[in-house]
């Protein structure tokens, strides 16, 4: 019975014309959209080195780590450099930036200050660069904190300070490594655009998931009542349909990998096993998310597609689909937002993958993105575990 | 086993409306039962309940003699639904659908091709096999509807409404069908609120009204709880009032009306009215065109159980 309602379930979806062309086209569509959009502005930027100023205080000379990374990112012994950094009086840097010979200027208080004129790709580089150097700050100040801590705690009067200096240290080198590496790789934000087209793609699937459990419950369709009324077990009914959903989902992300990869030529980089993994993990919390829709929402089968349209398109918005801007602005003040985002996870995910060395990152937003999905099985469940219903 | 189904006390309540009333039947082996009511009267309720689809609040239901519960599946196993909206994969042809469902009860794929084969030739489908659902009008339409819910040879099926928007051609051969399958050996619930189709294929009527039985029997033992019964029909130009005033004061006459040219006399019981009606039309010299004598329907049954009309 499994294998014949799998066999059933994945005709069905195939032959769905409007899912086909949502889950398989769109995104195919939309991709081609930017490549033809992006790529000349991509190229015209990819040389640029962003000229900035950094106003000198006693704030600055105090702070090792952003000095260090300032001056590493504006190395011009380094042919990836990311800045052109002067290090000004604030009036200089006022003045620099009228006569628009910075796109602007930082000003480190108690937090860093960044003054632009207006919104772009470079001054969202500098703000986001700032911030990122403001939370490894933050990081390595606690670090030596608890280091200190835990040697009181455990009653050391003379403290190591050489052995935390070093453990400090060692933060700060790594950090600088990931920081290197901002400048190596360019920031191509249109690269950003196709990880969140990728991630869109991951969660429309979610579309297909939710149309083959439709299909089989007592209380969501016709079809599944004929279906509830066969002495067939819920759950194996379930289980296939939404296997036949995941599969239907993986074979669109592959079409759109292909697609990317080898017609629109897009360089995913060197991790492509770990961006498998990742679009296969965003895949499934594109279908628990549609189930879980599918489940919940008591609507007809068009207005649950278009509550999870509208939801995955705001995701994908929110994550930088239309310009990395609003993720560094959702970053900033609004986290949770993102951090509950699996449109977020999933670009974060890529985004972390191309950026940095390290895959802690990385593996964070893969286990958020397995949260995410658990919880969205935990909220079906609750609607699926039901055999009879008070109404259908 | 003779009583296939057995419901007793059984009540379903949506919030402050009831939709069924402690409602107690049977549906004995072999018998087509027609559930007679309007729409809203709890035939599909009634229905959903039995196949534990829906909770109730009160009584309890038997079929095959053992409580039906969700994971019922031996007694799962032995029915058939054919549902009053069209239930099918619009996706899948004709072939594909049936094999899918027909599929969820039969393993053995020489088995089910054998079963959808005879279930396609009883609703006359097989120059369709291979048609998407949309391509059917929407007569075929039911009647794929039907051998989706017939064609693993069931014991006991249930048909809510299955001819509604159904063109004259299909409908008799949707009756055709049904009255084969009880021949062949099937329990059969059959809801409408089409009082003819009753009276052509129903061995047993139960009339429903507000979640209430409000009679059982054939439909001869349901028509003897009309108070009247024959209703003559004339034809007759402009019949003068004293005539009328005449015809009403005939032995067994409940009821006349006269509009445009016709004449309606409702008789309660009694003899040869139709003969002595005739002398009178004879004797008075009144001519008239047509006359013909009419059994009291379920309707008129229906109309008297709760002075409202079944299709109200």
């Amino acid at each position: 019975m499994f294998i014949h309602n799998f066999k059933y379930t994945l005709k069905a979806l195939f032959r769905n014309k409007m899912l086909i062309f949502w889950t398989y086209l769109f995104p195919i569509i939309l991709g081609t959209f930017f490549n033809l959009a992006f790529s000349n502005i991509e190229n015209s930027e990819k040389l640029e080195i962003i000229k900035i100023a950094i106003v000198e205080n006693d704030k600055l000379k105090s702070n090792t780590i952003f000095q260090e990374a300032f001056e590493t990112l504006s190395d011009e012994e380094n042919e990836d450099r990311l800045f052109s950094t002067q290090y000004v009086s604030e009036e200089e840097a006022k003045q620099l930036l009228q006569n628009n010979e910075i796109i602007g200027y930082m000003i480190l208080e108690e937090e860093p200050k960044i003054i632009i004129q207006s919104s772009g790709i470079n001054e969202t580089i500098l703000k986001y660069v700032t911030e990122e150097i403001m939370q490894n700050t933050k990081m390595i100040n606690e670090l030596a904190e608890n280091e200190i801590q835990a040697e009181i705690a455990i009653g050391n009067i003379s403290i190591d300070y050489h052995k935390i200096y070093q453990n400090v240290r060692e933060t700060i080198q790594q950090e600088e490594a990931n920081i290197k590496n901002i400048a190596k790789s360019n920031l191509s934000y249109t690269m950003i655009e196709f990880y969140t087209l990728i991630a869109m793609s991951c969660l429309y699937g979610g579309i297909l998931g939710m149309v083959a459990i439709n299909q089989k419950l007592a209380n969501m369709s016709d079809n599944g009542k004929r279906v509830s009324i066969a002495p067939t077990k819920k759950g194996k009914v379930v289980l296939s349909s939404l296997l036949a959903g995941y599969i239907a989902q993986i074979i669109g992300l592959a079409i759109l990998f292909a697609y990317t990869i080898l017609v629109l030529k897009v360089d995913f980089g060197t991790n492509l096993p770990l961006i498998l993994l990742l679009g296969i993990v965003g895949s499934l919390a594109g279908l628990t998310m549609g189930l879980a829709i599918g489940t919940v929402v008591k609507a007809n089968e068009g207005l649950k597609t278009g509550i999870l349209i509208s939801v995955t398109m705001l995701g994908s918005f929110l994550s930088g689909m239309m310009g990395i801007t609003m993720k560094y602005i959702i970053d900033k003040n609004l986290p949770i937002l993102n951090q509950i985002n699996p449109a977020n996870m999933i670009t974060d995910g890529f985004y972390a993958l191309y950026y940095y060395d390290t895959l802690d990152r990385f593996y964070f937003n893969l286990v958020s993105l397995l949260l995410f999905s658990g919880i969205m099985l935990i909220i079906s469940y609750t609607s699926l575990r039901r055999q009879k219903y008070d109404s259908i | 086993m003779d009583k296939i189904i057995q419901i007793k006390n059984l009540t379903k309540q949506y919030k402050d409306l009831k939709a069924i009333d402690n409602l107690t039947m049977e549906v004995r082996k072999e018998e087509i039962l027609g559930l007679l009511g309007p729409n809203g009267s709890g035939k599909s309720t009634t229905i959903n309940c039995i196949l534990s689809l829906l909770n109730f609040e009160q009584g309890e239901i038997k079929i095959f003699g053992k409580e039906m519960k969700p994971d019922s599946y031996d007694i799962k196993a032995k029915i058939g639904m054919v549902f009053q909206e069209v239930a099918v994969l619009e996706e899948l042809t004709v072939q594909e659908n049936m094999d899918y469902f027909c599929g969820l009860y039969i393993k053995d794929k020489k088995t089910r091709q054998q079963y959808i084969n005879e279930a396609i030739e009883l609703v006359g489908l097989e120059e369709f096999r291979k048609f998407y659902p949309k391509q059917l009008s929407g007569g075929l339409l039911r009647r794929l509807n039907i051998a989706c819910g017939i064609a693993h040879k069931p014991e006991l099926i249930f048909l809510d409404e299955p001819t509604v928007a159904v063109d004259p051609q299909s409908r008799n051969h949707i009756l055709d069908g049904i009255q084969k399958l009880r021949d062949r050996g099937a329990t059969i619930v059959y809801t409408t609120h089409y009082m003819e189709e009753v009276e052509i294929i129903c061995d047993r009527v139960i009339i429903l009204d507000k979640g209430k039985v409000l009679a059982s029997g054939t439909t001869d033992e349901l028509k003897e709880l009309a108070k009247i019964e024959e209703k003559i029909t004339v034809e007759v130009n402009n019949l003068q009032p004293q005539y009328l005033e005449k015809i009403k004061k005939f032995e067994s006459v409940d009821k006349v009306e006269y509009h445009g040219n016709i004449l309606l006399i409702t008789y309660q019981k009694g003899k040869n009215n139709m003969l002595d009606l005739m002398d009178y039309l004879k004797k008075e010299n009144i001519k008239y065109n047509k006359i013909y004598s009419e059994r009291p329907t379920l309707n008129d049954v229906f109309l008297e159980l709760t002075g409202k009309e079944l299709r109200d």
